[in-house]
């Protein structure tokens, strides 16, 4: 029972400082607010910026054109071709992460001391700043003295061109996003892991129970709202990566690698198409909301439970 | 000195009113004992006195004048908590001496703190912190950080819940002298009756946010405002039977699984009162072999011995189980022997059934 | 679940090493790689053993590029600067923000409070140049483009959320009895907040400091759309620095090492409370 909720009972205030008490949590959370405000302004004008012609180049031609920047992308092929790698990109990686992490969560299962210290050692990879790790697959990948490069050449495989050639491309961008957030997930499910009640698990070892049941009916439907926290919440930054993209290969080569926020970024400052910039991250905005309200009700509920209530 | 007053102070949260019309005065250096179920609005009774919430309704006075709206700080109340609610990141004795509200000088801080710990018997863990500290000690400690700044207004919420049994028993005997010495006026909250009539000077049941009866703890045994009161109040609680007092030849009886026993009446003349409850305490029954006037025949269920008396459990030829708490050595027989049961006329308690209420004097609302 | 086969245990080891390989790998090559001269970098096959050199560092620090192309002045170090002052400044001006914001949160149920909280959350979800390019317009009006004071309040949306959603479960685990015996005693609200509360949620509120430190370090696209490159931190700078560097391989090894340090060490030294930030205390039981 909260104070606020208790004084609110009240209908009218008696002394003034019941007033101050009443006023405080607003007061407290002032700066927060107009922080959040700040946030919303540059957004709103967003929202404004894509219902207009508006180049940085050609200032007098801007203009209020309603939804022409949308509908121009239903006949744009670079517009489909954006959305159609995002969603593979995002596709991909997620299942890859979900799967590996999955697999890894699963042999750190018990906290042995080996395990622990191989579960910290594995954070570092998603402590690193995506782009810098993009620069260090870079440097692995280089044609003429890559390590990467040089292995591949040991089984056969010689000019292979990683992120340079059109058809390994999102290969190569991909191996990055799965070596940096791999961890993540992980860390989610293996702290799901290590939650959940022994009961079933010894019942179903008393009982005989294969391995393969086990895992799928009790271990996976017991972690599911884990594993789908975690994908909501890669699924969300996948979709909008830039850093490992743009480090890596700035959307290319030619576009074979633009994303949503690497177009929308080069509609802006190679382009200076801020209407058109504007929409396509409107759009991205639109996708992202969709899949954060569904992740916002789902983690509360997680949280929620692991506070021990609902 | 300062009196604490209550009046007519109600609040409710949402649909559920946690306090009724609640009026009550504590003079300085008396103990009042709140005692009821829990969830009968105790706690919240504290915390509207400590400013933690504002009552709907009312006032509360402190030396005459109101505190509502006053901030915690400056109310002149200092409050143990049932959970002890110690600053787990200060030592015993800054715990302590963070309740010396006006700002003492160093010297005087810590004189006073050793004082009121050799009183509280906790002068060798000062330098302690909270987690290091048994319950007893951690309780003691929080006694002391409410006591130190001598508070007009002292409210304890149950602070012997959660230290074991010996250390209640001892801390039963020593805190109505340490309380009386500090001179405030005392509120003290507990679910057990036994505490509240150890304690207090006087005890107010709070039974669903109202408060059903303020009176000295023995009046309350020997004359409950109500059933419920009654049942709250002893242990193992009073045996209750159904019955229809009737006036007969200038004395008033009632039947009793098929007996005609004898009550006391309130009233000069005896009337007849309609459907009552009964109510004798198992302390007040004898149990006998022989049959006799006014005796109960029964069947002794089950011996349960407890400590310093047995406990019988009767059936009577209606089915009806009542409870007789017999001296030890009282002999009477063991399981399925037959026994007749008395008890003296005034040792019965009478109340309505429809109302609850106790038929006789008025239960005295303001005893002050 | 079989613990005890020996097959089992085989292939459990197996897995654990290429896992161990698969992550580390890449840190531990670049480790190498910055200690290394060109020649030894280019040198096929890649050797483990080699002599150590520091001189990519010393390039890095004094500032003075050698390249094929003629000598380079970059003040990689100045990144490294601005990457310490925009983080750290970011992040205490969020804590300063936040803390009192998650107390209110946490102790007060108002409805202010909830949609704050919530906005904030799902601008964590939302694309930041979405934000951030309108923002860069308004920067550009209000002379705040390429200023720390402007890059930092950009850079403190990213600790914020954070430390809200963190510091707020902290606040919450507090008993309100502790507060309310502290103010009985006679103190203020102000002063059960900064005595009581604050102390007490002590640890969240350095651990989700660590972590939002970690991620303004982390950040790319704020700095590179807002910051010139006397304002850049090592993120973007790294980027520059390839591109002018060209073919100095060692020195961007060791510019990589030194751009990922920092981070690495905060988070081994606060790793008992990234799975707690990570997922802004959902899993916290």
């Amino acid at each position: 029972m909260s104070m606020v909720q208790l004084l609110q009972t009240n209908a009218l205030p008696r002394r003034t400082t019941r007033l101050r008490g009443r006023m405080l949590p607003y007061l407290l959370s002032l700066p927060a607010l107009l922080v959040c405000i700040a946030i919303l302004v540059p957004f709103v004008t967003a929202a404004v910026y894509s219902l207009q012609r508006y180049r940085l180049n050609l200032p007098y031609l801007r203009g209020f054109i309603g939804v022409d920047n949308y509908i121009d992308f239903l006949s744009d092929p670079a517009f489909w071709n954006t959305l159609r790698i995002s969603l593979v990109y995002t596709a991909l990686t997620v299942v890859l992460e979900l799967l590996l992490g999955l697999g890894i969560a699963l042999l750190l299962r018990r906290p042995t001391r080996v395990h622990n210290a191989v579960s910290i050692v594995l954070l570092l990879p998603l402590m690193t700043a995506p782009a810098i790790a993009a620069l260090m697959w870079k440097l692995m990948t280089n044609p003429s003295f890559g390590i990467l490069s040089y292995l591949v050449s040991l089984f056969g495989v010689h000019d292979f061109k990683w992120a340079s050639d059109p058809s390994s491309a999102l290969f190569t961008v991909v191996l990055v996003d799965v070596w940096v957030y791999t961890p993540f997930i992980m860390i989610l499910l293996l702290a799901g892991l290590r939650s959940l009640p022994r009961q079933p698990f010894e019942a179903a070892a008393l009982d005989g129970v294969p391995a393969s049941f086990v895992f799928f009916r009790i271990t996976l439907p017991m972690l599911a709202p884990y594993i789908i926290t975690a994908s909501l919440f890669r699924l969300l930054d996948s979709i909008q990566q830039f850093d490992i993209i743009y480090a890596m290969t700035q959307g290319g080569p030619g576009d074979r690698l633009m994303v949503f926020q690497v177009q929308a970024y080069l509609e802006f400052f190679q382009y200076t198409n801020v209407g058109r910039s504007a929409a396509l991250l409107m759009i991205l905005w639109l996708i992202t909301n969709i899949l954060s309200n569904i992740f916002i009700k789902n983690w509360l509920r997680l949280r929620a439970r692991a506070h021990g209530h609902a | 000195m300062a009196r604490l007053e209550l009046n007519s102070v109600g609040k409710a949260f949402g649909a559920v009113r946690c306090a009724n019309d609640l009026s009550l005065i504590v003079e300085p250096g008396e103990i009042v004992a709140v005692f009821g179920p829990s969830g009968s609005g105790k706690t919240v009774l504290l915390r509207m006195i400590a400013g933690m919430f504002e009552p709907d309704e009312g006032d509360i006075l402190v030396g005459g004048r109101s505190i509502i709206g006053a901030p915690p700080e400056h109310r002149g109340v200092g409050m143990a908590f049932q959970n002890f609610a110690l600053f787990p990141h200060m030592s015993a004795q800054d715990n302590i001496a963070s309740g010396l509200r006006a700002k003492a000088a160093g010297g005087e801080v810590t004189s006073r703190v050793n004082s009121i710990s050799r009183l509280l018997k906790i002068e060798h863990v000062l330098g302690h912190m909270p987690r290091e500290l048994s319950n007893g000690q951690k309780q003691r400690t929080a006694l002391a950080r409410a006591l130190i700044g001598n508070p007009e207004v002292l409210l304890l919420d149950d602070p012997l819940r959660n230290v074991d049994a010996k250390l209640r028993y001892e801390m039963r005997l020593e805190l109505p002298s340490l309380l009386r010495r500090s001179s405030a006026a005392v509120l003290y909250v507990t679910q057990d009756y036994r505490e509240a009539m150890a304690i207090a000077d006087r005890i107010a049941v709070l039974i669903e946010g109202r408060l059903v009866q303020v009176a000295r703890p023995e009046e309350i045994y020997a004359r409950p405002a109500s059933v419920a009161v009654a049942r709250l109040f002893g242990d193992p609680s009073i045996n209750l039977a159904e019955v229809t007092p009737r006036a007969e030849q200038g004395a008033l009886t009632a039947e009793v699984a098929g007996t005609r026993v004898r009550l006391e009446s309130p009233d000069r003349q005896p009337a007849d009162y309609g459907a009552c409850w009964l109510g004798v305490r198992p302390d007040d029954l004898t149990v006998a072999r022989t049959a006799g006037e006014g005796a109960i025949p029964a069947r002794i269920v089950a011996i349960t011995p407890m400590h310093e008396r047995a406990v019988l459990l009767l059936r009577f030829a209606d089915g009806i189980e009542w409870l007789a708490a017999l001296p030890p050595d009282a002999a009477v027989g063991s399981a399925e022997d037959s026994v007749f049961v008395r008890f003296a006329p005034e040792a019965a308690l009478l109340f309505d059934r429809a109302s609850g209420l106790r038929i006789g004097l008025p239960p005295r609302r303001q005893a002050a | 679940m079989d613990h005890s086969s020996l097959a089992g245990r085989i292939f459990r080891g197996v897995a654990l090493a290429l896992v161990l390989v698969f992550f580390m790998f890449p840190i531990v090559w670049i480790l190498m790689m910055s200690f290394q001269t060109n020649e030894q970098i280019l040198r096929i096959p890649p050797r483990i053993l080699f002599e150590p050199t520091l001189a990519n560092y010393q390039a890095l620090i004094s500032g003075h590029l050698r390249t094929t192309a003629g000598n380079l002045e970059i003040s990689f170090m100045r990144n490294l600067m601005n990457s310490f002052v925009l983080s750290s400044a970011a992040v205490l001006l969020a804590l300063l923000l936040g803390v009192p914001a998650a107390y209110a949160f946490a102790r007060f149920k108002f409805r202010l409070g909830e949609s704050i909280a919530f906005t904030l959350l799902s601008f964590r979800f939302a694309p930041p140049l979405l934000v951030l390019l309108p923002l860069s317009l308004y920067y550009q009006q209000l002379g705040l483009n390429d200023t720390y004071f402007g890059i930092v309040w950009v850079y403190q949306l990213i600790a914020l959320p954070l430390i809200l959603w963190i510091v707020r479960g902290y606040f919450e685990d507090i008993s309100p009895d502790i507060e309310h015996a502290y103010r009985l005693a006679g103190h203020s609200w102000r002063e059960a907040f900064t005595r009581i509360a604050v102390p007490l949620a002590g640890p969240g509120i350095a651990a989700a400091g660590l972590l939002s430190f970690i991620f303004c370090w982390n950040n790319f696209v704020f700095a590179l759309i807002l910051a010139s490159a006397d304002k850049q931190p090592v993120t973007v700078g790294a980027l520059a620095f390839v591109t002018a560097s060209g073919i100095q391989y060692g020195q961007i090894a060791a510019a990589i090492v030194l751009s990922v340090t920092p981070t690495l060490l905060l988070a081994l030294y606060a790793q008992r409370y990234l799975v707690e930030g990570l997922s802004l205390g959902a899993v916290k039981g």
